[in-house]
């Protein structure tokens, strides 16, 4: 455990040096300045409209940080062959999977963190400019949503993880990683969609097409169970069992994920 | 040196060419947005999956670009085709989809497709936010109006009143209102309360000079309703013609009709006028 938490921490330091992240920072803070000129623009749902692009932009920070810097983070070692000279330390195959794993997720955690305080000076401001607005705005479902943000991106890392154990190049890793995450996000629409159209009776969609993509289900985490940026955004109540049900469903996948991801990589041989 | 003096007569002569360019792509993509059919709505079955997870930001960026294309052919005072309808209806549907409780649509739709006769559109559009925002008195309240104002359903109009009135947050007068509506409902009077709200409603001055034309319109014409009463009473008939008031001393001129028509008096006592509160340019059209 020691072992894993001193790899992670090394992890974080690496992320938090790596230039990308001020990009992503400065990236971040142009929406949030976008989001107070184009507030005016709309009539009355300008607390929605806030929330929205304020979610947006964590959410969209956040896919960058685990993509581009996660992914470096993960695969470096491997690209550049350092992983031998990590190996040779006491450290096992198990401790290095998990070890990275906590790495990003703390390195995630902290720029999230800084962005997340960021976005809530904006969200003040135009509170303070459009307080007739404002009208249903929660603070605490808001920071729910912000918080679900991050649980979505540390599936994502997850998943970085589990492809960089697999393959030998970081692009490869990328590339496999962004298509895991838009399957994530559009699944649950299409697993609804043909159910809907099964009950309506078309016959155009084979039963076979229906149980491939009730299968894949299984394996692509559905990302839209950490979707809470409509309720945020008109601070519609929350019930608790459904970001129970939410954060389980997270850690279960994240879990099976690094299983797999250590068991492959035990068995692993580098050149 | 002479190198230097080169590059930058090349470049003072392509920033000029930049300026030139610049300016006329700006005029011609202003005039082809002007011409240009509207184009097509992705069914929100499909946007709902391609907007990745940012359904909430899409419907935004979709209420712009509508509220945009709207606001453009008002500016020009364009009308706007059949098809150019059908994308704005179609387009409000399909962002009410992505995120049905983002309340401006829904006041678009009343602002625009019920004032300009597209009731049924309007009215099927703000039941879907009644349904989803069912804390907020004020769509139940548009769908009232749509039916007290514009199909003169009055029964139907005071039902409507009287949800919105149940909601919390409903001003005072929605319940009196409600009661109001089955009998009193064709005056002008009432019409007014309800605009007056309605305006309360709307900040963009763009969608806002049509309700107070309106508004200012009726205003007048009650106005005018209540010196014909006033006729009624103290001479025992209606006056013939409008012009009978300044004869008789009621009035020393005639307000203008800010819609450029003339004002009539119909058999109930109500003041209409010829240009029947619609602008003279959109009935040559």
């Amino acid at each position: 455990m020691k072992k894993v938490l001193a790899l992670a921490l090394i992890t974080y330091r690496e992320g938090i040096r790596n230039r990308s992240v001020f990009g992503i920072v400065l990236f971040s803070l142009f929406i949030f300045g976008l989001n107070i000129a184009v507030a005016g623009f709309f009539m009355r749902d300008v607390g929605k409209v806030t929330v929205d692009m304020n979610l947006s932009a964590l959410s969209v920070a956040g896919l960058l940080l685990v993509f581009f810097v996660g992914v470096n983070l993960m695969a470096k070692d491997i690209d550049r062959k350092t992983i031998h000279l990590v190996l040779s330390k006491p450290i096992s195959r198990v401790e290095y999977i998990w070890g990275k794993y906590f790495g990003i997720l703390f390195f995630i955690l902290a720029s999230m963190a800084v962005l997340f305080v960021l976005s809530c000076f904006t969200v003040l401001l135009l509170k303070g400019m459009y307080a007739d607005y404002f009208g249903q705005f929660s603070w605490l479902v808001f920071s729910l949503a912000a918080f679900f943000v991050f649980v979505k991106v540390a599936v994502l890392a997850g998943i970085v993880v589990f492809f960089s154990s697999i393959t030998s190049n970081s692009f490869i890793t990328l590339v496999f990683s962004i298509c895991a995450f838009i399957v994530g996000v559009s699944i649950e629409e299409v697993v609804f969609y043909l159910r809907s159209a099964f009950a309506a009776q078309e016959a155009a969609i084979s039963g076979s097409l229906r149980s491939f993509i009730e299968a894949i289900s299984y394996f692509v985490p559905n990302l839209a169970a950490f979707d809470f940026k409509t309720e945020a955004a008109h601070g519609l109540p929350l019930a608790w069992d459904r970001l129970g049900l939410s954060l389980g469903y997270a850690a279960a996948y994240v879990v099976v994920l690094l299983l797999l991801a250590s068991f492959i990589f035990r068995r692993r041989e580098f050149n | 040196m002479r190198r230097w003096g080169h590059l930058l007569l090349t470049l003072i002569l392509a920033v000029g060419a930049h300026a030139f360019f610049n300016g006329g792509m700006w005029e011609s993509r202003a005039e082809v947005r002007s011409e240009t059919e509207a184009g097509y709505v992705l069914p929100s079955r499909f946007s709902r999956i391609l907007a990745l997870g940012y359904q909430g930001l899409l419907s935004d960026y979709l209420f712009l670009k509508t509220a945009t294309f709207y606001g453009e052919r008002q500016m020009v005072q364009k009308e706007l085709s059949e098809s150019d309808w059908e994308y704005f209806t179609a387009s409000l549907d399909v962002l009410t989809d992505l995120d049905p409780y983002f309340f401006d649509p829904y006041l678009l739709a009343e602002g625009h497709l019920a004032w300009e006769g597209r009731i049924e559109q309007a009215n099927r559009l703000l039941r879907k936010g009644m349904e989803y925002r069912d804390w907020d008195w004020r769509i139940p309240y548009f769908i009232g109006f749509n039916y007290f104002y514009f199909l003169q359903d009055y029964e139907n109009g005071s039902e409507y009143i009287m949800e919105a009135a149940r909601r919390p947050g409903s001003p005072a007068f929605l319940k009196p209102l409600g009661a109001r509506l089955a009998y009193y409902g064709g005056k002008s009077e009432t019409a007014i309360l309800f605009l007056r709200g309605m305006l309360a409603e709307t900040d963009d001055p763009r969608f806002r000079a049509p309700l107070e034309i309106r508004l200012l319109a009726l205003e007048r014409a009650a106005e005018l309703e209540r010196l014909i009463e006033r006729f009624n009473r103290e001479q025992g008939k209606l006056p013939a013609r409008i012009e009978d008031l300044i004869k008789a001393g009621y009035i020393e001129n005639l307000p203008e009709d800010p819609y450029g028509g003339n004002w009539v008096i119909l058999k109930t006592g109500r003041v209409f006028s010829t240009s029947k509160f619609v602008r003279a340019k959109e009935k040559d059209d």
